[in-house]
């Protein structure tokens, strides 16, 4: 198992290489290798190279366990990749940080905390004070549509609304980019598109970048500017589809335009092919 | 649950008691056995009223409630940190580990001569033993719930900008307390049990003591009244644990 | 490599055991007064015990004794916590009534029921059938109400009978839970039969540690406090394997093995 480049080697770049003055993150050949516990390795992400430009909201999908959300994890620095490095700006991820803000699909709310206690965790750890930080995060919660509900806990909570506070809580620390991992998958099918519709406002306000995991075609084409299509197990890229479509997107235009429409078969087919790959003998 | 079910069950749970005291009532009274040997509830109840009331009792209540509480204090302190510390490292883990699997199914109270030689017949070698007996309990508890600790929640942490050395008290300690309460509450009950046994054992004061005498003595009724106490003790402890129990719990979902 | 990890991994108990002894010489030897001697005098003082007939017997008694009252509260303490999950009625009778004994030490109980019943072994036995019934009560009742309402719902369609579910759903669905309250059960039959021996002082291994103790035999306490431990140790093991083996399906459970005394 080839090792990591030293990460002293990759800081010492001076300035990113070609032309990612602009990209945020780049993936640069990463593999990632599982150890089950029968001592057999497990391939999960095979040789993935990717760039993503600031401000792009850029959706990986694919069918389960083709390690889509172990790529996220790459990212996020809570996985280091067996081979391959992730950058972020130019510089080598080694761990997890406040630039890059993580949502994950079972919503890992702070059980022994409230509403407000949960979105202020990020700024109380920056050492913001208290008083200012409880303005901001009452502000943030408003701005998730949970107003009033500052002192309620997590366990009180609707599923929706556990997710809109794990977004404010991530949202707290101005993360440049936002990691998002299947965060609508536990929830029901109309819970879910409110909260796409409400995501995208949100998003339109700042426009960070966007990292969002998912197996679902039309939440990919409906949220994102890239998406990125991902091969069964051994994950690898299969192709990069840029989704042009008007912005702000309305579901139920969209739901009735034929180039919306076009992408999600494209896509669908685009799925089904990797499939039958892999059942060929 | 609606307060009409509550109300059955409560009445429900009065039932056997009422029927065993009735019972012991009408043992009593029937004279089946002499009053030197069961002593009617009415004049335990009575006695026991009497002794709450005075000072030399409450001196031995005193004197448990302290060796109890110390040595519960002792077993709560090194079983979290000892817990804790063997889920956070592997190293410490596996020193601990089988430790702790040789010790805990010894039974401690075979201990008790040995710690009544080195520490003497007073409160020190009482509260050891209350403290070896509720530690093994709150070890594995603390130990069990710090490691199962949803990993997402310590990500989640991470990714906010809490560094490495404090996810162990601004997560895992946390998110373990619900482990560590049950834990607790098994440890207070042993603590009960364990004290006023060490003081029936060799004491010169305390509860288990009142009862020896009594015993010398002969005096049934006077042996009634630690028991009850004790129990009444250990009903009021657990109700004061579940009562912090409930306030540090209140974010938590039902188990 | 990996061999002697797995070499390590499986010692490690036995490893323990040679450290905390090795412990015990160290400081006895530090402290060295009469009344601490050190582990090597107290091993050395068990032969002497186990080979006299008279302690033997003693000892036999006392695993005897504490054989049938751990036997008779396991009979009648598993259909009743079963019971006790099933029906909220018979839960709600109960419950009550076990907490309050709860925190009463059963051994405690020995100078009333020595008053009642002499200092004869049916009062021993007794305290330990009351001390073991307590946790053996509880797992089976929470063993029981964990039983999935589906399973039983699958069994009556079936055409099996209420006590026909008792038996043959509900027992081996909680039998994990069981053998686990069987466990604490063992070690609490051993320390209730230690401490009753303690307290009534007429036969029996808890005899022999306080006689040694009243004359002033520190060898021959700590030799039978090793032999009691022993004894805790080895029945626990013995336990666990035989649970291994009963109940080879179920998913290891953490069980926090509780000592009571």
């Amino acid at each position: 198992m080839k090792q990591l480049p030293s990460l002293r080697g990759v800081q010492a770049e001076s300035a990113p290489a070609r032309g990612s003055a602009t990209a945020m993150i780049e993936i640069d050949r990463v593999s990632q290798v599982f150890q089950t516990s029968g001592r057999q390795s497990h391939l999960a992400l095979s040789d993935i190279s990717l760039t993503i430009e600031d401000g792009a909201f850029v959706s990986i999908l694919g069918p389960s366990g083709c390690g889509k959300s172990t790529l996220l994890y790459i990212v996020g620095g809570f996985v280091n990749p067996t081979e391959g490095v992730a950058k972020m700006k130019g510089r080598a991820i080694a761990g997890p940080g406040p630039d890059r803000g993580p949502v994950f699909q079972e919503f890992a709310l702070f059980p022994w905390k409230s509403v407000l206690g949960n979105v202020m965790y990020g700024p109380r750890q920056q050492g913001i004070k208290h008083a200012e930080a409880e303005t901001q995060c009452r502000a943030l919660i408003e701005m998730v549509g949970l107003k009033g509900f500052e002192n309620f806990y997590p366990k009180e909570l609707s599923g929706g609304m556990k997710q809109r506070v794990a977004l404010a809580r991530t949202l707290a620390y101005h993360p440049a980019v936002l990691l998002m991992d299947e965060p609508f998958g536990a929830l029901d099918a109309h819970t879910r598109t409110r909260l796409q519709n409400d995501l995208l406002n949100i998003w339109e306000r700042d426009r960070k970048t966007v990292l969002f995991v998912t197996h679902s075609v039309d939440e990919a084409v409906f949220l994102s500017d890239k998406v990125v299509v991902m091969t069964r197990s051994p994950g690898r890229i299969k192709q990069v589809v840029d989704i042009e479509l008007p912005r702000p997107r309305r579901r139920a235009e969209l739901l009735l335009d034929p180039r919306y429409q076009k992408y999600v078969v494209d896509i669908e087919r685009m799925i089904d092919d990797t499939s039958e790959d892999e059942l060929r003998p | 649950m609606n307060a009409r079910a509550v109300a059955t069950d409560v009445l429900l749970g009065i039932v056997p008691i009422a029927l065993l005291v009735a019972l012991w009532q009408a043992i009593a009274s029937f004279g089946y056995a002499p009053a030197s040997l069961l002593p009617p509830p009415g004049l335990v109840f009575t006695r026991l009223a009497q002794q709450l009331l005075t000072g030399t009792f409450q001196h031995e209540i005193g004197a448990t409630l302290f060796r109890l509480f110390a040595g519960f204090s002792i077993a709560v302190i090194l079983g979290v940190t000892i817990g804790l510390a063997a889920a956070a490292s592997p190293a410490v883990n596996s020193v601990v580990r089988p430790i702790v699997r040789v010790l805990a199914p010894l039974p401690k109270v075979a201990l008790y001569p040995a710690l009544l030689l080195l520490l003497g017949f007073g409160h020190e070698s009482k509260i050891t033993l209350v403290a070896a007996d509720a530690l093994f309990p709150i070890l594995l508890s603390t130990y069990y719930g710090a490691s199962m600790v949803e990993q997402k929640l310590i990500w989640s942490a991470m990714a906010a900008g809490t560094p490495r050395r404090q996810i162990l008290f601004k997560v895992v300690l946390p998110a373990a307390v619900p482990s560590i309460l049950t834990g607790c509450r098994i440890g207070l009950v042993i603590s009960c049990i364990v004290v006023f046994l060490a003081e029936m054992i060799t004491s010169t004061e305390g509860l288990g003591h009142v009862l020896v005498t009594a015993a010398r003595t002969f005096q049934a009724v006077d042996m009634f009244v630690p028991l009850i106490t004790i129990s009444l003790l250990g009903l009021i402890l657990n109700g004061l644990l579940q009562a912090v129990r409930s306030y540090l719990l209140r974010g938590f979902p039902e188990v | 490599m990996s061999t002697l990890r797995t070499v390590l991994a499986r010692s490690a108990p036995l490893l323990a055991c040679l450290g905390l002894l090795g412990i015990w010489q160290v400081a006895a030897l530090m402290l060295s007064t009469d009344s601490f001697p050190t582990a090597w005098e107290a091993i050395r003082a068990i032969p002497s015990i186990l080979g006299d007939k008279e302690a033997l017997i003693n000892i036999l008694a006392s695993l005897r004794r504490m054989a049938i009252g751990f036997g008779l509260a396991v009979l009648v303490s598993i259909p009743l916590g079963l019971m006790m999950g099933r029906n909220r009625g018979v839960a709600s009778f109960f419950n009550p009534l076990l907490m309050v004994t709860y925190p009463v030490p059963k051994a405690a109980l020995m100078p009333i029921i020595m008053l009642w019943l002499g200092v004869g072994d049916i009062a021993k036995m007794l305290v330990i059938f009351l001390g073991v019934s307590l946790p053996v009560i509880y797992h089976s009742f929470q063993g029981a109400k964990a039983v999935e309402e589906k399973m039983l719902w699958s069994g009556a369609a079936m055409g099996l009978s209420a006590m026909q579910r008792m038996i043959r759903i509900v027992l081996p669905a909680a039998l994990p839970e069981i053998l686990t309250g069987c466990r604490t059960g063992l070690v609490l039959a051993l320390i209730t039969m230690v401490t009753s021996e303690m307290i009534a002082r007429q036969s029996g291994a808890g005899n022999i540690l306080f006689n040694a103790l009243d004359m002033g035999q520190y060898d021959t306490v700590y030799a039978m406090i090793i032999i009691i431990g022993a004894m805790g140790i080895g029945l626990d093991s013995a336990f666990e394997k035989l649970r291994g083996k009963l109940v080879k399906w179920s998913e290891p459970g953490f069980d926090i093995p509780l000592s009571f005394a």
